[in-house]
């Protein structure tokens, strides 16, 4: 397992370095001059003091040793202040990243809690009226946008029947209380958690239609094992091993749809910071917050890969 | 699998035996012919683009207003029957939500497709040349795959709106550039294993070139998949430029998109709540067709699949 662990941290790092070029060539890339992201808003400048500061910069020598140099202040987290805040990018990222988190992981647990019972229902009522309202329930969630539910979410539960609050993470002056947090979580959590319920059931009805051919379940009944049981404890079981794969997916879907689904409920994370952040041209805060988003996206990968591996023990030795 | 394949799947004779003769595509379409989901989908997908399509004529001759037409004297007109351009009320500026709901829906459409055709364009290029070639192009190409999927794709895109000025040919140009991932990692598994089967092996051995071999001999093997993903590819980059436009970096005003369109309703929810329904429902319902036909032409086109249901 150590080696299989090591080997998967080995794989990403070709994938963590190529991040961070298209990171960096995406600056240069851009038509605007890079100086005018570097010196953020200040624009009574001679062109004299322009070129100065450029070889300050180091923006005119070659490429790819502005990428070593820039590369030297990327691993120490180091991308500069923020020109709106005035401190540390990397502060604010940090600050931000367990707000993020908090959301995807509570949409990540409702999936599983509500997506993996209506899939085994589904493959148990094959073919009837159940099986057929989950399928529809599935792809409608796959086809509905996530925004626009949260946009209703808030119209109809937060302002025509005020049953929810409208948006932010507490009610001023509750900062800290758990009930309050656990009220403004509903509506973003069920927003984000829409896609995954609807992601889970599809895959989990043909795993289990196909689990209850094997010949162990057929054993199973015959040995006089009683059908809840069988069910629970051979085909629940054994169907859920695949699904761990599915969570990479559904992470990725967690981690960039909380960009629109934080703005709709106004929640501060990453996918808010940044957007508030290419709104004030805060170039240091843009890095530092897609790399921010990426780091977490390869490491819910890389744990995705290795819960896998821990769960089915072929997979340490392909 | 092309050519008689569906003759030598046993399940389709026993099913339909009057279809032995028939050519794999031939036989696809006679499936997809006899799925009454499917084809409810079509038509619907058929009717809003045929809609969209025609948007000019339409707010020409039916409604009377252009997109930008504003009317100062009728904002926030609740949705009414009273004149075809209320149908689905005006917005903060008194233009009509259903004409705009038509133009937006022929940009989404548009960007939707022809993002998808950028996506096969490259995805089927870099996969097939990576499956048949492998070594260091195969490196780079996976190496490139797992880079782009490493970054979650709505924070790629609005830091690219945040360096560059999208307009809408470079939006689908990006939203295109970004999703070729599927068709690639599809294409250049099929590859791999197809590369090594007789009918390639020995069109090698009299003497075809790499590009006939790939173009001839693998691609037509692949392409009922792609087909499939394809339609799946064209929601998503809907979905993907709706949020965008959604957050402002999308298509900009005043050209109407269905995502700016709700980012206008999002900021007159307690005056004009019914702004928030059209361009919503609009968007769930060309996906919906999109993913039921998709799902349909994988039935219809992938023989191992075949009486699944």
């Amino acid at each position: 397992m150590g080696r299989f662990v090591l080997r998967r941290l080995l794989q990403a790092v070709p994938t963590v370095f190529g991040i961070l070029v298209l990171t960096f060539i995406l600056t240069r890339l851009s038509p605007s001059d890079p100086l005018d992201f570097l010196i953020g808003g200040v624009s009574d400048m001679t062109p004299e003091q322009r070129e100065a500061l450029r070889e300050t910069l180091g923006l005119n020598q070659p490429l790819p040793l502005q990428f070593v140099d820039w590369l030297g202040h990327a691993i120490r987290l180091d991308f500069g202040k923020s020109y709106f805040y005035q401190r540390p990018a990397a502060q604010l990222i940090f600050e931000r990243i367990p707000n993020s988190l908090q959301l995807s992981l509570a949409a990540l647990v409702l999936s599983l809690v509500v997506g993996v019972p209506l899939g085994v229902l589904a493959a148990l009522k094959r073919g009837g009226k159940v099986d057929h309202a989950i399928r529809l329930f599935s792809v409608l969630g796959h086809a509905i946008p996530a925004f626009w539910f949260g946009l209703l979410v808030v119209l109809i539960a937060g302002v025509q029947f005020r049953v929810l609050p409208i948006g932010s993470m507490n009610t001023l002056g509750r900062e800290g209380d758990l009930i309050d947090r656990l009220w403004h979580l509903v509506g973003p959590v069920l927003t984000l958690a829409l896609a995954g319920i609807a992601n889970y059931p599809r895959y989990l009805r043909t795993e289990v239609l196909e689990i209850l051919g094997q010949d162990y379940v057929r054993t199973a009944r015959s040995k006089g094992l009683r059908e809840p049981m069988v069910i629970v404890g051979h085909v629940v079981k054994n169907a859920l091993l695949p699904i761990v794969t599915l969570l990479g997916g559904l992470l990725t879907l967690f981690i960039s749809g909380a960009v629109v689904i934080e703005q709709v409920f106004t929640w501060p994370g990453l996918g808010r910071l940044l957007f508030e952040a290419t709104l004030q041209k805060d170039y240091p805060v843009v890095q530092a917050s897609v790399l921010a988003a990426s780091g977490l996206l390869v490491l819910s990968y890389i744990l995705r890969d290795i819960a896998y591996a821990w769960v089915d023990p072929r997979i340490r030795f392909r | 699998m092309a050519g008689s394949a569906a003759a030598l799947d046993p399940a389709a004779v026993t099913v339909v035996p009057r279809r032995i003769q028939a050519g794999f595509w031939s036989d696809a379409l006679w499936r997809v012919r006899h799925d009454p989901t499917t084809i409810a989908a079509m038509v619907t997908l058929g009717v809003l683009v045929l809609v969209a399509v025609s948007a000019d004529l339409l707010a020409d001759q039916v409604f009377h207003v252009g997109y930008q037409q504003q009317d100062l004297f009728n904002q926030y007109r609740k949705p009414s029957l009273d004149e075809p351009a209320w149908w689905f009320g005006s917005d903060q500026l008194g233009r009509s939500v259903f004409v705009r709901l038509l133009y937006g829906g022929r940009v989404s459409m548009f960007i939707g497709t022809a993002g998808a055709a950028v996506a096969v364009l490259i995805g089927l290029s870099v996969g097939l040349t990576a499956g048949y070639f492998r070594g260091w192009w195969d490196d780079v190409v996976v190496w490139l795959v797992s880079t782009i999927d490493g970054v979650p794709r709505l924070f790629l895109l609005l830091t690219i709106g945040f360096y560059f000025r999208l307009g809408p040919v470079e939006l689908t140009l990006f939203l295109g550039g970004l999703t070729w991932l599927g068709v690639a990692n599809i294409t250049r598994g099929q590859t791999f294993s197809l590369r090594e089967r007789e009918f390639v092996v020995a069109a090698r051995s009299i003497g075809a070139s790499p590009v006939r071999v790939m173009l001839r001999h693998i691609a037509p093997n692949v392409l009922p998949l792609i087909v499939v993903v394809a339609m799946i590819d064209v929601a998503m980059i809907i979905l993907t430029e709706s949020a965008l436009s959604y957050l402002g970096f999308g298509v900009q005003p005043p050209v109407p998109s269905w995502g700016n369109m709700l980012s206008g309703a999002s900021q007159h929810l307690s005056r004009g709540p019914w702004l928030v329904y059209a361009p919503g429902v609009a968007i769930t319902l060309t996906v919906l067709c999109l993913y039921v036909i998709g799902d349909g032409l994988r039935d219809a086109l992938d023989p191992r699949l075949r009486g699944q249901r």
